[in-house]
């Protein structure tokens, strides 16, 4: 018999109380996992929007609550466009809408020059018309979603537009939205003379650090989103959630600690004449201990993979909404998961800690006189 | 008052002076100045009636309680200043209980194997190790049986073996066939002699029953918490007779 086998052997004894621990943990880890997953999808989702049309980053609003809400005068695109190192820049308009079943479609205003230059990968059709304004082109999904084709007319907020392209880009919401010309995005979200964010290209050899720095120091108000990391600068929404995840991350840790120590607890309760007896023949306290908190950690391992696929069951199943289908694409990332393991072992620990020192305590004959 | 060892030439396995153990912040005084000697390969059995303290005496030189006062001296090591008492647990005393007290949930086998962990022994060395120990008392292919399985003398000659893991030069005993029937009380007395020759065993056996003790090479009585009678211990009976007041 190993010491391994002997601790299986003192959790397998107890199933069912073994079996409610287990299942209480991986809630919480549930939780953490799924939650860890839509905040990944959505950075991974902002990141791509950092790259639009082929841009080295990004410049929005400083400290926008949210980067559909930033505001970029359309005058400051010269400025930025001025600044040493940028090749060109575009200015884009994003809109979110309801359209058909869709309550987040995404409609990106872009001047005809700026499409023209940098296109989505084209479908079907092709590009609006220069000074045209009531044209637009579909993404491949939003063309499934109004089963709507080139030549039809599709209504986005009362406006009647013409569909001349379908584009696929491979990104959820693009593919799921659509571009219309600036002035019309501007007239239907009522954001006349201003943009969302603008597009920066470098000229080649151009440090992206040194011109988004250059840029802010040139345009007050506005910041430059060179990566995913500088996101919280132009969108707190994420920062929200990434607290959020902290925050559910702790609660989860506390929860399941004290789930874990009414477990071990019980348990060490059961066994102090057992315990007993192992001093009595030689076992040390080390020992002893290093047996409990294996306990624990036995659990919270288990606890952690159930937690994870239960997890991951869970996103799936969000996914399965028509609205989040077209807003997220599922990150399942080593981080989350190497969270959530990270989260069941300060479980075990945490509950194991006070059960554990309690039966080192315990002098072999006071555990041996325990009834 | 004192317990002196017949004077054989063999060395003191255990030597106990002034041993004094108070339960309940000193209101119960279940040791009272105990002193003693355990000769090496020398069977002794500890008696006298419940309650006079030879169960927690057995207790203290099996180190699983600290004395209030008073010295044990065990193979050279003074048990008070000993730093790794769990060590001595381990590899110099093996202790049967009245009560079998192995692990229900383990087999027979894993039961032996449980004080091997603190040994430098490998799986499979326990295992074997296990095995050999079982056959010495006789339960050859029992080993899988878990306590319920095993009449209660098995059982206890599962707690023979399992207190002899770790080849221990001491066999301390505390009753080992009070809860037995007296054919299986027999066999384990029986084992507990034949293991004693052929290992060279120290016994120490702590019994109620006259028939037991009556196996010994000597008997320690015990009367209050105190040594009165113990076959060469001159002035024993003096004292005993003399009816020392309790402090």
């Amino acid at each position: 018999m190993t010491f391994v086998a002997l601790i299986l052997k003192n959790i397998v004894r107890q199933r069912t109380r073994t079996f409610l621990t287990v299942l209480g943990i991986s809630l919480g880890i549930t939780t953490v996992v799924a939650l860890g997953v839509v905040t990944e999808s959505l950075k991974a989702s902002s990141g791509e929007i950092l790259k639009l049309g082929g841009a080295d980053f990004m410049v929005a609003q400083e400290g926008a609550a949210d980067l559909s809400f930033s505001i970029v005068p359309q005058d400051d695109i010269a400025a930025i466009q001025a600044t040493e190192g940028v090749a060109n820049t575009e200015g884009i308009l994003f809109h979110i809408a309801r359209v058909g079943s869709n309550p987040f479609f995404f409609l990106g205003g872009r001047e005809h020059a700026g499409i023209l230059a940098n296109p989505p990968p084209i479908r079907e059709g092709g590009i609006w018309d220069k000074g045209a304004t009531d044209q637009v082109m579909l993404g491949v999904n939003a063309v499934k979603n109004l089963d709507a084709g080139v030549g039809d007319t599709v209504t986005i907020e009362d406006r009647q537009l013409k569909v001349v392209g379908i584009y696929q880009t491979g990104m959820l919401y693009e593919d799921a939205g659509a571009y219309a010309p600036l002035p019309t995005v501007q007239e239907i979200a009522g954001k006349t003379g201003v943009v969302t964010a603008v597009f920066v290209h470098l000229e080649p050899g151009a440090d992206p650090e040194t011109v988004g720095k250059a840029i802010e120091d040139r345009v007050p108000g506005v910041a430059s989103i060179i990566n995913v990391g500088d996101y919280g600068k132009v969108d707190q929404g994420i920062q929200m959630l990434d607290a959020a995840n902290l925050a559910i991350s702790v609660l989860a840790v506390g929860i399941g600690a004290i789930g874990v120590m009414n477990t071990m607890i019980m348990s060490v309760f059961e066994r102090t004449r057992e315990i007993g007896i192992l001093r009595a023949v030689g076992w040390s306290g080390r020992r002893i201990l290093r047996m409990i908190i294996s306990e624990s950690l036995v659990l919270c391992v288990i606890a952690a993979g159930v937690g994870s696929a239960l997890g991951v069951l869970a996103t799936r199943a969000i996914l399965l909404i028509d609205t989040v289908k077209n807003l997220l694409e599922p990150q399942y990332t080593l981080d989350i998961f190497v969270r959530a393991l990270v989260v069941a072992v300060a479980v075990a620990l945490a509950g194991a800690a006070y059960p554990a020192f309690r039966a080192v305590r315990l002098t072999p004959m006071e555990a041996l006189r325990y009834e | 008052m004192s317990e002196q060892a017949p004077q054989t030439g063999r060395a003191a396995a255990i030597r106990i002076r002034g041993l004094v153990k108070t339960f309940d912040e000193g209101l119960i005084r279940a040791l009272n100045g105990v002193d003693m000697e355990v000769l090496q390969g020398e069977f002794a059995a500890i008696v006298g009636p419940s309650g006079c303290g030879k169960s927690t005496l057995l207790h203290l030189i099996a180190a699983l309680d600290r004395p209030d006062e008073g010295t044990i001296e065990v193979l050279g090591h003074e048990l008070r200043t000993e730093r790794n008492l769990d060590h001595y647990r381990a590899r110099d005393v093996g202790l049967v209980f009245q009560l079998d007290n192995l692990i229900m949930t383990l087999s027979a086998a894993e039961n032996v194997q449980v004080p091997m962990f603190e040994s430098h022994r490998g799986a499979g060395e326990r295992r074997a190790r296990a095995e050999e120990l079982l056959e010495m008392v006789g339960l050859t292919g029992r080993d899988k049986n878990r306590p319920a399985q095993l009449s209660g003398g098995e059982r206890q000659r599962v707690a023979i073996a399992r207190a002899l893991a770790n080849d221990p030069p001491i066999l301390l005993a505390d009753e080992p066939t009070g809860r037995l029937d007296s054919v299986s009380g027999k066999r384990v007395l029986e084992l507990i002699e034949e293991l004693r020759v052929k290992r060279g065993l120290t016994v120490v056996l702590v019994t109620h029953e006259s028939n037991v003790a009556e196996r010994a090479d000597r008997v320690i009585r015990m009367l209050d918490g105190r040594v009165v009678e113990g076959g060469t211990g001159a002035g024993a009976e003096a004292e005993a007779a003399a009816g020392q007041e309790k402090p």
